[in-house]
Order: C-alpha cells, then structure tokens, then sequence
C-alpha cells in the first residue's frame, strides 16, 4: 500500500472530522464523552494537540466529583470504561499540554481507579464486559507508569499488577478472552486486551511472567478469526479495525512478522469499505463519527506501523515517552 | 385520538427467518419474523448506536421472549418490550398483520 495515498486520504478525513466539530467538541456544547475521548485521540495522533488545549481543558471541567466521567458529560455519575479513555487522553495530552489543571486531573483519576478496583483485580461497568472494563484502567496505569507518573505509585502498581493477572487468568485455552454476554465471539475483546492492557508489559516492565506467550497466542487467535476477504467478525468495520490497530503495535513489540499479511488485508478491507466521507459500521452504512475516528486513527497508526522503528508505534499508544 | 398505522411492507416480504430494515418517519426499524411472530425495534442501540438488524437473534433461553443482541457489544434486549439487563432500553413498537401487510403503530 502506497504511503503517499494513505497521507491524502489522512488529509481528506481530517478535513472531514475538523468540519464536524461541533458533534464532537465539549467547547461547543455538552457531549458524549465516549465519543469526546475518540475525538481527543485523533488529535494526539494527527499530533494536533496544542491547537486543541482549549478541548483537553473542558474535559478536565466535566470530571466529577470523585475523580471520573460519566458517559455523557452533563451527567455526574461515574463509570469506568468511559472514564479511563478520558483519563488516558488527558495524561498523554498533557504531554504536550504541560498544563497544571490536567496533571491535577490525571492524579485525581488516579485516585479513582484506585478507589474502584473490586477485590479480584477486576473493575466493572454496567455498559461493557469486566474483562473489557478492565483492560482500561490497566491501559492508563500502563502510561501512567511509562510517563513516570509518580502519584501513589506503590499503589498503581500494586492495583495494575492485580487487574493484568485477572486478565492473564481469564484468557481461554485456545488463546481468546470470551465474554458470553457482551462479546460471545471474542474477537473485539480479544483485541482490545492484547494491545490495550498486556504488551505494554512488555516494553515497560516486564513484570508478569507469561505475558509474552498469552499476547502470541491472543494474536494467533485473531490471525485465524480474520475471514478470507480480510475483515472480521462478520464484516463488521469496528472491530475489523480494532484487529488491524491491535496486530499493529503486538507485532511490532512481539517482532512477529506473520502479522504483515493479516495487517495489510485488514487495511484494504477497512479502505475498500470507505464511505466518500468517513466510515459507518458495516459496510453500505451510513457515516459516524465515532467510527470516522477509528478509521482516521488506524490509518495514522499505520503510518507509524511502516516506520520500522518499534518505539514509533508504541508512542501512539502512549508506552514510550 | 384514532390509533395511526402505518404499513411497512408485505408480509411476504418477510419470511419465517428473515428481517428487513425500514425507514417510517426517519426513523430506521428493524423488522424480524421470529417463528411466525413479527417483531419491530428501533434499529440503532441506544448503548453505541450499534445496528440491531446486524445483530444476532437470542431465543429466549429463561428469558421472556426472544432478543436481539447488538453486533457491537452484545447488549441483549427483549423484543416483546424492548427491556434489557443493561442501563437503557430500547424503543419497540407494536405489529399488526392485515390484509397480506405488515402495519407498525408509531407512539
């Protein structure tokens, strides 16, 4: 695939998610705060960022009182999934932010993870799987170490160490995480958790023993769920693109050169099935935002994938500084 | 106020088996023939927006009636009355079979 036309369908689709800032920016209006954080990702990727701080700032005013987000930002109930995208979008923004109010922010989301770990390792969430709720904080935890942030760091680590073990525990014999109520196919999560909760382990720390071995069978899994046309999970476009972004930054870190032609596949499905603007959620569908906004970020991804520096994609997920 | 029903489509259109998505006042409905029983919800999830005629049929297995479960994210809701274990519920509408025609009554 030819970088050049990847760089102007980058440009044409940023174009594109710029004009549609009114669905998606807290400076505008009250928002969907799941869709805010896809919004805030975009803009780290494209590296974009301090012409937003404005953006990044308005989230730090919606966090309640306890430290998290709710689902939509006029609401004051706290839940998880939501609220660890947040978290993570703030930590890595203020990167480059560097602003005092966010890196209060982050410890005070800290704080809240830590408050809310169940006993097992787990954290729950009315609105997604636990294996899936859980791979969200452990996913900030993990940049919140790779940053060196030193906020009740004995504590992040000892509560990050616990939720990666329930996750390592869960994972089936054939190598997929299952949730037979939310993700029965286990191809989203199994994603979700390889590249968002486990193989930062691997450049950060090194500290659970197995990690290595459970994210080389998860990505072996998902080689053999990608069907023939290269998507997966019967065409659906998220999580055909949750698949391409993960194998991404796995085989990199794994060094695994059999994810090449899974990759590759995957991306020419996900670019077959554009819509003149943006992305919907299966093909023939009309465009979303939120889909728009994976769609741009893995395409920014695999920008970073064709560099074969390593470091170069694991700063998109925020486990390099 | 007289009840307003509005017609979807034939029901032979819509097979034992089958489902069809239509469009009645811009709002996109999903349609399934469950055994013989028609049920209508409202095609996106109010979790993600998910497309419900995507989704995969739950028989009912201890539950109340069959469900539709989102492609998305799994969240499962009763095709009778649109109720789920989740935090929201999804909006359905009651089918009428008339004359060969599949007639849905809007609130």
């Amino acid at each position: 695939m030819e970088i050049e036309g990847i760089d102007q369908l980058i440009t044409n689709e940023y174009r594109f998610f710029l004009q549609e800032k009114r669905s998606w920016s807290l400076t505008v209006e009250s928002q969907d705060l799941e869709l805010v954080a896809h919004a805030l990702r975009v803009l780290l990727h494209a590296r974009t960022t301090p012409d937003f701080a404005a953006d990044y700032l308005a989230l730090v005013d919606c966090q309640n009182a306890d430290g998290g987000w709710s689902p939509y930002s006029a609401d004051q109930e706290s839940t998880v999934w939501v609220s660890a995208f947040c978290g993570l979008m703030l930590i890595r923004g203020n990167r480059l932010l560097h602003h005092e109010r966010i890196t209060k922010s982050v410890q005070r989301a800290i704080d809240y993870f830590l408050d809310t770990q169940k006993g097992d390792g787990r954290w729950t969430d009315p609105r997604w799987a636990d294996l899936d709720t859980t791979s969200h904080p452990v996913s900030f935890f993990n940049v919140v170490m790779a940053l060196n942030e030193s906020h009740r760091h004995a504590d992040v680590l000892r509560c990050w160490e616990h939720g990666a073990r329930f996750i390592v525990d869960h994972q089936g014999q054939d190598g997929g995480w299952y949730d037979d109520d939310f993700h029965p196919s286990g191809i989203e999560i199994t994603a979700h958790l390889i590249q968002d909760a486990l193989v930062a382990d691997l450049v950060i720390d090194n500290r659970i023993k197995g990690i290595h071995e459970s994210c080389a069978r998860g990505a072996a899994k998902l080689y053999e769920w990608q069907a023939q046309d290269g998507s997966w999970d019967g065409e659906n476009v998220d999580h055909t693109m949750d698949c391409t972004r993960s194998l991404m930054v796995v085989a990199r870190i794994l060094n695994d050169t059999r994810a090449e032609d899974v990759i590759m596949r995957g991306l020419r499905w996900i670019l077959i099935h554009k819509n003149p603007q943006g992305w919907g959620d299966f093909p023939g569908m009309e465009t979303n935002l939120e889909r728009t906004c994976d769609g741009l970020d893995t395409l920014l991804k695999y920008k970073a994938y064709q560099n074969h520096d390593s470091r170069e994609v694991m700063k998109l997920w925020g486990y390099v500084s | 106020m007289p009840e307003t029903w509005l017609e979807t489509c034939p029901l032979r259109e819509l097979p034992v088996g089958s489902r069809k998505l239509i469009k009645l006042n811009g709002i996109e409905i999903a349609l399934f023939n469950i055994d013989g029983t028609i049920y209508a919800i409202k095609n996106r999830c109010p979790h993600r927006s998910g497309p419900l005629i995507r989704g995969f049929i739950d028989p009912a297995g201890g539950m109340k009636c069959p469900g539709i479960k989102c492609p998305m994210h799994g969240w499962r809701f009763d095709l009778r009355d649109g109720s789920s274990e989740r935090p929201v519920q999804a909006t359905v509408y009651p089918i009428k079979i008339e004359d060969g025609g599949v007639y849905l009554r809007l609130p």
